[in-house]
């Protein structure tokens, strides 16, 4: 039971990442502090570019669709929608990557 | 002209292709590493495809390495009130004053402890 030979998940199944059911306060901080981020580099593009009268469709799209990090629920900062869950949402961090990606939309009604 | 100042951020370690292509059209290859960019729509959308990597300023001009690092500089901690008299000077004087005798102007030879003889300089 106890001692270095200990059959424990990771000894005898070999590789086991184990993700923590929730966020941490620290990572929720974090990851509110990475959708600012984002939304600065948005908004430092947007006036540049109005500056010189210009536009782009990709920037135009992604401040109609997405909601700023002040205007997001709380649901939709730190879970996602996934339909294989309970309740249909699980945390944010099981996404892939999830530091690095946005995703900020989930389905309507979930 | 302004231009975009892009800094690489967090690395692209694992994500596509298509996004680490984008970076490295940007000519962006390590993190903390920046680019400048003019304010044009082309660039704003391939800053638009890596938004979550990079941190992105606009500024009049392109900064040089020296003008960065003088920004990175943190604050000395302290201020003069007054300006100190310089030693330079001084030392400048006594130096030139010191190379002239050596040089065999001044017969003196033993100078501050150094001595001349021959040639060479022996020191005492």
């Amino acid at each position: 039971m106890f001692g270095a030979f200990r059959a424990t998940n990771s000894l005898s199944g070999g590789l086991l990442w184990k993700i923590p059911w929730r966020l941490s306060p620290t990572q929720k901080y974090r990851q509110r502090q990475r959708l600012k981020a984002v939304d600065n580099v948005v908004e430092t593009l947007s006036t540049a570019l109005a500056k010189k009268g210009e536009t782009l469709k990709s920037l135009e799209r992604w401040k109609y669709e997405m909601p700023t990090e002040a205007e997001m629920l709380a649901k939709d900062k730190y879970t996602i929608f996934d339909r294989k869950e309970k309740k249909y949402r699980k945390g944010i961090h099981k996404l892939p990557k999830w530091t690095r990606v946005s995703q900020r939309l989930n389905p309507p009604g979930y | 002209m302004s231009y975009f100042r892009i800094t690489l951020h967090r690395s692209a370690i694992g994500l596509p292709a298509r996004t680490r292509g984008v970076l490295a059209a940007l000519g962006l290859h390590k993190r903390s590493q920046t680019v400048y960019h003019p304010v044009e729509a082309q660039f704003a959308g391939m800053i638009m495809k890596v938004k979550e990597l990079v941190k992105v300023e606009e500024v009049e001009r392109k900064l040089d390495k020296w003008e960065v690092k003088a920004e990175r500089r943190p604050d000395s901690g302290f201020y003069l009130e007054k300006m100190a008299p310089r030693m330079e000077d001084e030392g400048q004087k006594v130096g030139s004053r010191v190379l002239a005798r050596l040089r065999g102007e001044d017969e003196s030879q033993v100078v501050e402890g150094v001595r001349r003889e021959g040639g060479g300089e022996v020191r005492v």
